[in-house]
């Protein structure tokens, strides 16, 4: 059996690590040295596709076809709120498909988070191939506690359009709790909080830890909240002043906005330590007359943290929340873990401090982190490691409709995978000929705002006085957070039951349409580069995973 | 080499020795010869290689170096030919049977315990001990769904907080499918996946003492049987401290692992183990570490009182009371109008004495089922005692069967099949360890 790697694929930098011989976990070096991989993927004039730094670099010269944070919009609908900011911010076109989902359109093709996400898999993967010198087949991955069930399938299928096995998907704060070894120092039970900004996400999670058991009591966040917004502040900040002296909008010069972006990125870094940086971008743009302008600006850590002091409470909200939902006070939390490259920002940790009331703690490099505690969550699936199990719990409520508009929860959120409940219902009319009953999934007492997932019929009911007739629904999720549904009636077990398997927004044929795309255009390209030297690898392998179609499930 | 070939025969006087040479010799393709005066450097060594059955086996291999080892002293390696499939399955099947003291019966158990590669057989083992795992899960699996949640998790009716977590997290360590994610059956996973909602539901139920004494109440009623109307005030105290921490640390804190029973109850060898063979499986379990690990419980349970696992292992005095019939009748008296004394009896390992005691009840009133239970119960912690277990588990059974809620039973065969999964388990990690191994 092949080696397992744990991936942690963020919004703006991605990372992978692998147990080491000595089963620690250890982040896997890319050949030029970069301990993380930019999540960023570009498109060639020629159809050429580049991820990581060198896609990155290129984003100056090529702002609309080089897609970054596609993490965001992986299994959304383009019409979410948070979908639709960041398309005003992207340089690139985010576009819908025909079922409403998020895709970016590049060189006026479509594409979808799937297919960019996949591209940033599979170099995570020649990546660790490379480190390695051996061929790597399935991987554990990680995503915010945030994700619904649509952006944990998405992330699976771009996994499987990368050759893949995604045998895994991990909250990113299990993760970190796991890699910051919270189950070694616990003696007996100990309530951690997991708390991480990183470039797009905010997660916090309450966590228990309690021999070797993670149990995540409960997750909150803003999934649109990370180190990206303090960048965005500071180059809105820029753009307004550099319209206020020169009457020139800056928002309209892609390469300009790109270049800017980077150097707002480069001075928060810097003022994470220092107080003052200068930002210097020679011949940013034309202003009016056609003169180049040269922008030069001294930005202190105090004007930063003055932009930004709204986005700092947006922190407090969800910790709350969090901690309400565990029925812990803040005081009762022992140990708070940073994760995340934004923690280090000092007003961050002051934050987090004010909030749980102790110091955080920090690590050596909180970018990795998430990484390595997949990795060591494949060492524990791969049973090299005998350390902890980690209990993943379903993100949302399940339930069924009952009357006109009323949504009953069968299976609450934040339940331990896997998990099976049960309840019985009684027929309303008199001889009811069969029941129907449809599977929702969301957070709200209201039906209307919540999922609907499929509908179980069962039919040919024994006749019977309203009432008189019984029907047992059994509702199990398992650990691959499939869930079954099954409806019996007691009186003559006739049975009928679904399979619900998350969706994604791709079909499984769509899914094979993309691995049969890129095989033949790897085999008219003949050598792609960066990703190149492993193709004919690529190809068999993808085979194998490939399924057939099974639309029953979506 | 056409230099003269040497011929060496060697024996091997026990099992250990057998399995020691093939841990550290043959399943690595070499072979340390004693030697004072060490022969040329590609000399070829035929050894006959003669196992404990008196069975010949011949190996052929090459000397490639002259070594002088500070452990094993002045000697040769040697390169030897690469086993035939047959002499491997031999050693290997040889090894297993030494190993379980058992009838050749089951080829599916026969795969060894060793630490080494057996590159041809390794697929079909796996399958095979896959299939073998699969069913000693599903028969714990169907245990499990006879007990309480108390029982379940193995904890006591008075239990902390603290102790049902612990108790949990042993089990989800155990049991969560994530464990068997590393092997090829699905199967596996989903039984796993059972048994991990009943550990979690018993879990979901006691975990605050408020819902514990809500289980308590509706088991007080339900245990409602003839004698045993009496037993729930009883049945806490005495047993439950010690009955707390047995499922978790059996396995592996008893002094003696039963490492030689492979099977589970149902197939259970019914000769009793000799002491070589016991020794040799002891050092087996050693010397595949690997297996241990995995198999090995968190060190910091607190390890009670081991109640079941005493009976098992210590010497039973009473067993060797030279004059059973009159500590009987010191003990009827006493013990005859209430079974519960019975039991006290039992958890102080007085076994015959509870027996003659059961028997006395049973023929005031032949219908008293829950006496007829307490006979089959105590015939099977006899047979435990003497190792028989598939003698036990059938007594087990069938003291259910009398009375379906007769705990004690109902723990012991959840426990004896929990061993059995552990082992298979254990084994199949081997296996699997194997492929692994070597890289």
């Amino acid at each position: 059996m092949s080696r397992i790697i744990g991936i942690d694929l963020g919004t703006t930098t991605s990372c992978v690590a692998t147990l080491d011989d000595k089963n620690s976990p250890k982040t896997l070096v890319a050949a030029d040295g970069e301990r993380t991989t930019p999540s960023w993927v570009a498109w060639s004039a020629t159809g050429q596709v580049s991820v990581g730094t060198r896609a990155r670099r290129q984003a100056v010269t090529n702002p609309s076809a080089t897609v970054y944070g596609a993490k965001r919009l992986i299994g959304r609908k383009v019409n979410a709120e948070d979908v639709a900011w960041f398309a005003r911010l992207a340089p690139f076109r985010i576009v819908a498909a025909p079922n409403g989902d998020a895709w970016v359109r590049v060189h006026g093709q479509p594409i979808s988070p799937q297919e960019i996400a996949a591209h940033i898999l599979r170099r995570m993967r020649v990546i660790a191939e490379e480190a390695l010198g051996e061929a790597v087949t399935r991987a554990v991955v990680t995503v915010p506690a945030y994700f619904d069930d649509a952006q944990r399938q998405a992330t699976r299928d771009a996994g499987q359009i990368a050759g893949l096995d995604i045998i895994r998907i991990l909250n990113e704060p299990t993760a970190a709790a796991l890699a910051y070894g919270a189950h070694r120092t616990a003696d007996g039970r100990k309530l951690v909080a997991v708390f991480d900004l990183g470039g797009g996400t905010f997660d916090i999670s309450i966590m228990s830890v309690d021999n070797g058991i993670f149990e995540v009591l409960a997750t909150g966040g803003d999934t649109a909240l990370g180190g990206e917004d303090w960048d965005r502040r500071m180059l809105e900040r820029i753009v307004d002043e550099v319209f206020d002296q020169y009457r020139i909008d800056l928002t309209g010069i892609p390469m300009a906005m790109s270049r800017l972006r980077e150097a707002c990125e480069a001075a928060k870094k810097t003022l994470s330590v220092d107080r003052e940086t200068t930002i210097t971008l020679p011949f940013l743009a034309n202003d009016q007359h056609g003169a180049p302008i040269n922008y030069e600006r001294k930005i202190t850590r105090e004007l930063v943290e003055q932009l930004t002091k709204d986005l700092l409470d947006r922190l407090e909200a969800p910790c709350r929340r969090a901690l309400a939902d565990a029925g812990l006070e803040a005081s009762e939390v022992e140990d708070v873990l940073l994760v995340g490259g934004m923690t280090r920002w000092p007003a961050v940790q002051a934050s987090v401090e004010a909030i749980f009331g102790r110091k955080p703690s920090k690590g050596a490099n909180p970018d990795e982190v998430v990484a390595l505690g997949a990795a060591a969550y494949a060492g524990i699936l791969a049973g090299d490691s005998d350390e902890a199990a980690l209990l993943d719990v379903t993100p949302h409520d399940l339930g069924i409709k009952v009357g006109d508009s009323g949504f009953s929860v069968i299976i609450p959120r934040n339940s331990m995978l896997p998990v099976r409940a049960r309840k019985l219902f009684a027929t309303t009319t008199a001889d009811q000929k069969f029941v129907t009953i449809d599977v929702y999934q969301g957070e709200s007492d209201q039906l209307g705002k919540n999922r609907k997932l499929g509908q179980v019929v069962l039919d040919d009911l024994p006749p019977g006085p309203p009432g008189s007739v019984r029907v047992e629904l059994v509702m199990t999720v398992d650990v691959e957070s499939i869930l079954s549904v099954t409806a019996r009636e007691l009186r003559t077990n006739r049975e009928t039951s679904i399979t619900i398997r998350p969706s994604g927004g791709l079909s499984q044929r769509e899914i094979v349409e993309i691995i049969n795309r890129r095989r033949q255009e790897t085999s008219i390209v003949g050598k792609l580069p960066s990703e190149g030297g492993n193709i004919v690898r690529v190809t068999t392998r993808e085979q194998a995973v490939v399924k057939p179609p099974d639309e029953s499930s979506s | 080499m056409a230099g003269t070939a040497l011929s060496i025969k060697l024996r091997c006087t026990s099992w250990q020795q057998l399995a020691t040479i093939y841990r550290r010799d043959l399943s690595r393709g070499t072979m340390f010869l004693k030697a004072s005066n060490q022969p040329a450097i590609g000399t070829v060594v035929r050894i006959d290689l003669e196992l404990p059955s008196a069975t010949v086996l011949e190996l052929t291999g090459t000397i490639t170096e002259h070594v002088v080892d500070p452990q094993r002293g002045t000697g040769v390696n040697l390169k030897l030919d690469p086993l035939p499939t047959k002499t491997v399955w031999l050693i290997e099947s040889a090894l297993a049977a030494g190993n379980k003291v058992r009838a050749q019966t089951q080829p599916g158990d026969t795969a060894t315990p060793g630490d080494s590669t057996v590159a041809i057989t390794e697929g079909e083992n796996i399958a095979e001990a896959e299939g073998d795992l699969v069913r000693a899960l599903e028969s714990e699996a169907e245990s499990l769904k006879k007990l309480n949640p108390f029982l379940v998790l193995g904890v006591g009716y008075e239990t902390t907080d603290a102790d049902v977590r612990a108790a949990f997290g042993e089990l989800t360590k155990r049991y969560h499918p994530d464990r068997f994610a590393r092997y090829q059956s699905t199967t596996l996973r989903q039984i796993a996946a059972e048994i991990f909602i009943l550990i979690r539901d018993a879990y979901r139920k006691l975990a605050d003492e408020a819902s514990r004494a809500q289980v308590r109440a509706t088991l007080g009623s339900k245990v409602q049987v003839p004698t045993r109307a009496q037993t729930q005030p009883r049945a806490t105290p005495p047993r439950i401290p010690t009955q707390q921490v047995p499922k978790v640390p059996r396995a592996s804190s008893e002094p003696k692992p039963d490492v030689p029973m492979l099977h589970g109850p149902h197939d259970a060898p019914t000769n009793p183990s000799s002491a070589s063979a016991a020794i040799a499986s002891t050092q087996l379990a050693k010397a595949s570490d690997p297996v241990h690990v995995i198999e090995r419980p968190a060190g910091n349970v607190k390890s009670g009182p081991v109640r079941a696992g005493a009976v098992v292992t210590a010497p039973m005095p009473s067993d060797k009371d030279p004059n059973p019939r009159r500590s009987i009748t010191q003990a009827t008296p006493i013990v005859a109008e209430d079974s519960s004394g019975l039991e006290l009896l039992i958890d102080e390992g007085k076994l015959d004495e509870a027996l003659a005691g059961y028997r006395v009840l049973v023929k005031k009133n032949s219908q008293d089922r829950s006496a007829r239970a307490g006979v089959e119960l105590v015939e099977g912690l006899k047979a435990l005692t003497a190792r028989d277990r598939l003698e036990a588990a059938q007594r087990f059974e069938s003291a259910l069967e009398i009375d379906p809620s007769n705990e004690r039973a109902a723990r012991e065969l959840a426990d004896m099949r929990r061993q059995a999964t552990n082992e298979r388990k254990g084994l199949l990690s081997r296996l699997m360890g194997k492929k692994e191994g070597p890289a």
